[in-house]
């Protein structure tokens, strides 16, 4: 069920006024649970089995961690629990295909048959959800949930359950037990948001798709100009797409008194490949910061081990997206990027002299060319892509105007959210008429078809 | 990456307990009744506003234009112009719409042209067969109401399991957002609920039809976004003061227009008359004209039975009188003219103009149509 579909809308119709209903009673976590694993069994409900079976190992052995004297050991038993699920499920292909081409130019007659399972839809996100939950009770961060629907909830909370965000205990299993009132100001504020999210997805994200799949889906047929606007709008698709379901999944867990971490803080206006990953899926950046870059140590060894650790925590969120060399390749870049800001940035031309746009645009670029190797559907894609950007010559990109209108109009409302002139923004008439404006374009320009959401093969 | 601070907390989640966005666009609840009346109003006044302003003026000769044949906004429009200029609708599928001839060539036309008057209106839509006729007929012409009807019956839905959409196996047809969706069955006609449903919503809404009408007139049937993906460079505000196309006979290879003069014979599979489900749909399509106080008079055929074989032709007409009988049973006017001589077929069903202007002067000569016309 995709947020920005009839069966979602009609299920909300449904589940939502009981969710009124009950609130305030013992029923409330039941009835969350339940919606939350209707929305989830409605994609297949085999999804159903990997979500109950972490849900219930994490739930005993945090039981154990807590009570036992060797509670080094429960985390381990669960991290490798879970990360079992994720490694069964999502990278056993990529395992398999990997050894395969390892034996064979080793000369191995061997190789291991085709794997081929179902991924379920969120995994990787529930999956950090949950590990993140194991260590920091572990660390004494969070208190062990002792109430198990609270728990279940936790994990499968249905606005979150597909493409996030990735919560923490302390943020979101609060709210469970207590935020049982929801007033007016959620109901609108959860609107307003679930609106941009629509408008962001099916308006904007679902629109740059087409130009963007035409392109990559053969692009050796196409010139540098229309590789690089593939590329170009490939960023803002997946902003577009990413943010929208977001905001969508943010806006309805508001209107049910929910507040959803934010993920996204207008990413293309960074200055820094650091500032990027502050803006960019805040919930996954931070995730990585605060279970494996501090472990690893953090910036607090020196330079090398600093750069090694964001080294391994960008090619892990690499490997996270997707199991493939590209997104592999896509974590590396970002990693060079990162160090190169960094370095920048210890420069006082960088920081003092160098107008702002131009280092927005910078960063801008690195991140655009990094979707390359994230978008393309091969290595081999990916470097036929940028090779004929650099090689094939000219032709008309058939560029259409209208798209980059409006990317040109998202660009200059995040602009002014940021600059001095903000205040328009706040405008009560400005807010009422953007609202107009979206609904009144979706409801007179959009198909009614629902398009997936890229995240959610994740 | 940055150190975090705070060994208690995971940093960056302070900022985050505060529902903060990276816009501003939060509405209270006064402000979303503003929202909400001017979409009301743009929902209400759209089609309307753009009525005035389009100046749909259709001549006698109009029929809806092929290439809209699925823009029912517009024939809704259509039949209510003729309907408020008092014309007797001549209402079927692509036989009465003239799939082969020109809008001057068509049996509406050759009706006026021998009644000396304008008093036909072609109403015909392409592709509509019964069961999408009485659903056109059903939410697009709730305007035709205490009008005379000619409402044609093209055998031809009636000639295999499939033309009668009883094949269990899925295939497109035309029309499917005209047919029942949900009661009764079409067993062919296997749409996920989700588009069922949004179907039956966009029927009860003049606003989807009209959205619906703006892209088929004018982006070529498309939504905007695949629109200015296709035309990358035009301007679709312009595109919108573009004329509606004209009303012309579809472009097809010249061979399709070459029915030969002695087609092969063949056998077709005739549907048993009471299981049969467009027939079932077209004396809906009756029954719903009747109760909106109309005077209906229906036209069979006439079907090229030159093309059948002797015995085939012996199941034809055990159909025709199964038909004729309901009729009569019913009360109700109507016409099974003989086939017309063989070169006044261009298919199975279609006639040329000479085929038209033919079977005008039938309708015209028999009792029964005149008694209607004295009306």
């Amino acid at each position: 069920m995709l947020f920005q579909t009839l069966p979602f809308l009609v299920f909300f119709a449904i589940v939502y006024p009981i969710y009124l209903l009950v609130k305030g009673t013992r029923l409330r976590l039941p009835w969350m649970l339940v919606i939350s694993y209707v929305f989830y069994a409605w994609l297949g409900w085999r999804y159903l089995i990997p979500l109950a079976y972490v849900t219930i190992a994490d739930y005993l052995v945090t039981g154990q961690m807590v009570r036992s004297r060797r509670p080094r050991a429960w985390l381990a038993v669960s991290i490798a629990n879970d990360l079992g699920v994720l490694v069964f499920f999502k990278y056993a292909g990529f395992i398999a295909d990997n050894m395969n081409f390892v034996l064979g130019s080793l000369g191995g007659s061997y190789a291991i048959g085709p794997v081929d399972f179902l991924l379920p839809a969120g995994l990787s996100f529930y999956i950090l959800q949950s590990i993140g939950y194991t260590v920091d009770v572990y660390w004494g961060r969070a208190r062990r949930e002792t109430n198990f629907l609270a728990y279940a909830t936790f994990i499968s909370f249905f606005p979150r359950l597909l493409a996030g965000p990735i919560e923490r205990a302390n943020h979101l299993l609060p709210q469970l037990h207590d935020n049982t009132r929801v007033t007016l100001r959620d109901f609108t504020d959860g609107l307003s948001t679930f609106v941009v999210g629509y408008f962001k997805k099916v308006a904007l994200a679902d629109y740059l798709a087409m130009y963007v799949v035409r392109v990559y889906g053969d692009p050796g047929q196409f010139r540098a100009p229309a590789l690089l606007l593939a590329t170009f709008l490939f960023g803002w698709q997946i902003y577009f797409d990413f943010s929208g379901y977001t905001d969508m999944a943010r806006g309805i867990a508001r209107m049910m008194g929910i507040r959803l971490m934010r993920n996204f803080d207008n990413p293309y206006l960074a200055v820094s490949m650091g500032d990027f990953w502050k803006r960019w899926h805040i919930s996954l950046s931070s995730w990585f910061r605060d279970y494996v870059y501090i472990p690893l140590g953090g910036n607090r060894k020196g330079k090398f081990a600093t750069y090694r650790n964001v080294f391994i925590a960008m090619v892990l969120s690499g490997l996270w997206h997707g199991a493939a060399w590209t997104f592999v390749l896509w974590g590396v870049i970002h990693a060079l990027g990162n160090f190169a800001t960094r370095e920048l940035e210890r420069t006082a031309f960088y920081v003092h002299r160098l107008p702002r746009t131009f280092k927005q645009l910078f960063v801008f670029m690195l991140v655009t060319f990094a979707w390359i190797f994230f978008r393309a559907g091969s290595i081999g894609d990916a470097w036929t892509i940028v090779a004929r950007i650099f090689s094939s010559g000219s032709a008309n990109p058939a560029a259409p105007l209208w798209a980059l209108a409006m990317i040109a109009a998202v660009w200059c409302y995040q602009w002014l959210f940021e600059s001095r002139l903000r205040w328009f923004l706040e405008l009560a008439a400005v807010r009422v008429l953007l609202v107009i404006s979206m609904l009144a374009y979706m409801i007179l320009t959009v198909p009614a078809e629902g398009k997936p959401f890229i995240y959610m093969q994740f | 990456m940055e150190e975090k601070t705070n060994s208690v907390s995971p940093a960056g989640l302070d900022e985050a307990v505060a529902f903060d966005c990276s816009h501003y666009v939060r509405l209270s609840g006064r402000q979303w009744l503003i929202v909400a009346a001017a979409l009301l109003a743009l929902v209400g006044l759209g089609p309307l506003i753009w009525d005035r302003i389009d100046g749909f003026n259709p001549g006698n000769d109009y029929r809806v234009p092929y290439e809209l044949s699925s823009d029912y906004w517009l024939y809704h429009r259509f039949c209510h112009r003729a309907c408020e200029q008092g014309r007797i609708l001549v209402v079927g599928d692509s036989v009465v719409w003239g799939h082969y001839v020109e809008a001057d060539q068509t049996l509406s036309h050759y009706l006026n042209e021998l009644s000396g008057s304008d008093r036909f209106a072609n109403l015909g839509a392409d592709g509509t067969h019964p069961a999408a006729l009485q659903g056109l007929l059903k939410y697009y012409g709730s305007d035709i109401s205490g009008r005379t009807v000619l409402l044609h019956l093209n055998p031809l839905w009636m000639s295999s399991s499939k033309h009668d959409l009883q094949t269990t196996k899925e295939f497109r047809f035309n029309h499917p957002e005209l047919v029942p969706q949900f009661v009764p069955k079409i067993p062919c006609y296997k749409a996920p609920l989700a588009a069922r449903i949004r179907i039956a919503v966009r029927r009860q809404m003049p606003f989807a039809g009209w959205v619906s009408h703006m892209r088929a007139a004018y982006f070529q049937n498309m939504d905007l976004a695949a629109w200015t993906i296709a035309h990358p460079y035009d301007c679709p505000i312009t595109a919108m003061g573009q004329k509606l196309p004209e009303p012309r006979a579809p472009e097809r290879p010249p061979q399709v227009s070459q029915f030969p003069r002695e087609p092969k014979k063949q056998d077709m599979a005739w549907v048993d008359l009471e299981g049969s489900l467009q027939w079932r749909f077209f004396r809906q399509a009756v029954q719903l004209l009747q109760e909106r106080g109309n005077t209906v008079f229906v036209l069979v055929g006439p079907f090229n039975e030159h093309m059948l074989t002797d015995q085939n032709r012996l199941v034809y007409g055990k159909l025709k009188e199964g038909i004729e009988a309901w009729m009569q049973e019913n009360d109700i006017p109507y016409l099974v003219p003989s086939a017309l001589p063989s070169d006044c077929y261009v298919d199975a069903s279609h006639p040329p103009a000479e085929g038209y202007a033919l079977l005008a002067k039938t309708l015209m000569e028999s009792p029964s149509f005149k008694a209607l016309m004295r009306k």
